[in-house]
């Protein structure tokens, strides 16, 4: 329990420092948030900073900003006059994380299962077709990933949409392409410690004592190797549920990714130190609970920590 | 396991004879990389004459532009992989020599740097070069340099956690006591005695990271952080590729040809880095 106190202090400290480091890069960079579209004039300009206490010092603002974060409330957006970072934190945050548990769907169950059958499976030329397959996804960029789906499934056979986040079935290409490459990082991984678990003396004592191959499959090979698969979805999961910038961008996605690029180079501080904060606690967050599930799973997991 | 530890021998001459040809590109009578030609623009592939890939929408032949790429794709993932190990191996060298105290500070703050997301970092990064551009050129400072510092920023953690824990492992052996006990100073057991025990892991480490940076880099150039107009990589010919993507233009080679190249070339890589692993027994 002590330790699990630790890792949540941890949490919440790794959340603290990465926004004081965006912050004091943010504003470190030169220009400011009104200079680039229109032309203000000086008195414009110093009530618009007066406004959004751009004219404070520095360190005012840091705690004005650190005291948004404990609050809950990221203030007025700079670059969307008259919203605030909540209300567009509030319609991108569901559109990232439809995408990203779509995509950690398919992860999981093309991962695992690709796993399972070439640990259990004995015809070499499939373990080889399966195992090619994931080495070459795994070497591929995601958008080109995307760009092959898009080019197969909704140009050449017109099955789903390019774009857009209204029907079902628009949500089918974004997902796969991001959810593909998580899978052969998976499979990867579950394949190596499915064969350590094929190789252990527990699994030979399990097939002498003539278990069902079912059981010895559930048993014996994946129980084991879902450890380290736990350990690496935790900061996988939160990767993927934070969207990928370019899997947004490719398939015109209004989530997470694509505010924090417009944010970010229009100087809009608020409404990126927001999705910078959103980021790190999801990244935090999951790494925690991936790390509880771990102690549940596996006791000795604690003994070692 | 055990089949793995053969050297891929066939696989090494492949890449062998990829970097070679990378390397004597301009040595090569092909079409000018960045010549443009309206007449030749959206060339199909033809295999047997003259744009033997094809060519792209500006007419440019897509042979010679996959060739250059690969100029600069391997060196950003040789020079980037340098960068990286240029930092991971000193900080994991201190690390796991020092005290305890100093190892539990050091190692804290890479699990700090490693909870900053990536997409922020390379924002972060984005906007700076945005707005510093005409100051970093000033100083020599190009496109192709910040990306290879930007790569070795990213990638140099790993690194550090396994030149660690082989420091921490070589320090508890007999021959450091040994070297101690004679009053060697702490410079020369580094020297003498713990750094011919990690140069394989370093090697290895080097494998392993090269094919990520290449794939870093694609990704970079599809976010525009990539090299300049007239120099071309793989990623930049790929992500070029899919924006010519529609419906109506049939020019799929423009995606699949750089593609392939990336693909394949990480795939030798990635053979060639199974083997390093293997060979240094490292569990990451």
């Amino acid at each position: 329990m002590n330790n699990l106190l630790r890792r949540i202090c941890f949490a919440l400290a790794s959340v603290m420092l990465v926004h004081a480091l965006a912050f004091f890069m943010l504003h470190s960079t030169r220009g400011g948030p009104f200079d680039s579209n229109q032309q203000f004039s000086a008195e414009t300009l110093a009530a618009l900073e007066q406004r959004y206490h751009l004219n404070e010092s520095l360190l005012n603002q840091y705690l004005n900003s650190l005291q948004g974060v404990v609050t809950l409330d990221f203030g007025p957006s700079l670059q969307y006059q008259g919203t605030s970072v909540q209300e567009l934190l509030g319609s991108a945050i569901p559109v990232s994380f439809i995408l990203g548990g779509g995509a950690l769907l398919i992860a999981i169950i093309v991962g695992l299962s690709a796993g399972m059958f070439v640990a259990s499976s004995s015809s070499r030329w499939r373990v080889a077709a399966v195992r090619f397959s994931g080495s070459a996804l795994l070497a591929t960029p995601n958008f080109v990933v995307a760009g092959i789906l898009i080019s197969i499934f909704a140009f050449g056979l017109g099955l789903v949409p390019v774009a857009g986040h209204r029907q079902l079935s628009s949500w089918l290409l974004p997902c796969c392409a991001l959810g593909l490459p998580l899978a052969a990082q998976l499979f990867v991984l579950i394949q190596q410690h499915a064969l350590q678990a094929h190789d252990s003396n527990a699994y030979r004592s399990a097939v002498a004592r003539g278990l069902s191959k079912r059981s010895l499959n559930i048993n014996y090979i994946l129980r084991p190797s879902l450890t380290p698969v736990l350990a690496f979805l935790g900061p996988a999961t939160a990767g993927i549920l934070t969207g990928s910038l370019v899997i947004e961008q490719i398939f015109s996605l209004p989530g997470l990714g694509t505010f924090f690029v417009q944010a970010a180079l229009a100087r809009d501080y608020t409404l990126a130190l927001g999705v910078t904060v959103v980021y790190t606690a999801t990244l935090a967050s999951c790494t925690l609970i991936a790390d509880v599930l771990i102690m549940k799973f596996d006791p000795r997991s604690e003994a070692v920590s | 396991m055990s089949r793995a530890n053969k050297f891929p021998r066939w696989q090494s001459l492949l890449l062998l004879g990829i970097c070679l040809v990378a390397a004597f590109a301009p040595l090569l009578p092909l079409a000018n990389y960045s010549t443009m030609d309206v007449s030749q623009q959206l060339h199909p592939p033809q295999l047997i004459s003259a744009p033997f890939l094809g060519t792209d929408a500006q007419g440019r032949d897509m042979l010679s532009r996959i060739i250059y790429g690969a100029r600069i794709s391997l060196s950003v993932g040789i020079f980037g992989t340098l960068v990286a190990l240029l930092i991971g191996v000193p900080f994991g060298a201190l690390a796991g020599l020092g005290s305890t105290r100093r190892d539990n500070a050091m190692m804290r703050l890479a699990d700090a740097l490693e909870s900053i997301p990536m997409v922020v970092f390379i924002l972060f990064m984005l906007s700076v070069l945005q707005e510093y551009r005409l100051e970093l050129a000033s100083i020599g400072f190009g496109r192709l340099q910040l990306f290879f510092v930007a790569i070795g920023v990213l990638f140099w953690l790993p690194t550090a956690r396994v030149v660690r824990a082989e420091c921490l492992r070589i320090k508890k052996m007999a021959f450091v006591d040994a070297a101690r006990s004679q009053g060697m100073s702490a410079i020369r057991i580094f020297k003498q005695h713990i750094l011919p025990q990690l140069w394989s892991s370093i090697g290895s480490m080097l494998i392993i990271t090269l094919p990520r940076v290449i794939l870093m880099e694609a990704f970079l150039s599809f976010l525009g952080l990539g090299v300049e107009a007239p120099a071309v990589s793989w990623g930049r010919l790929a992500s070029d590729g899919m924006s010519t993507l529609n419906p109506l233009v049939d020019a799929g080679w423009l995606l699949y040809l750089p593609s392939i190249a990336l693909v394949g070339c990480l795939l030798l890589f990635q053979r060639l880095a199974r083997w390093a692993r293997d060979y240094v027994n490292l569990d990451s």
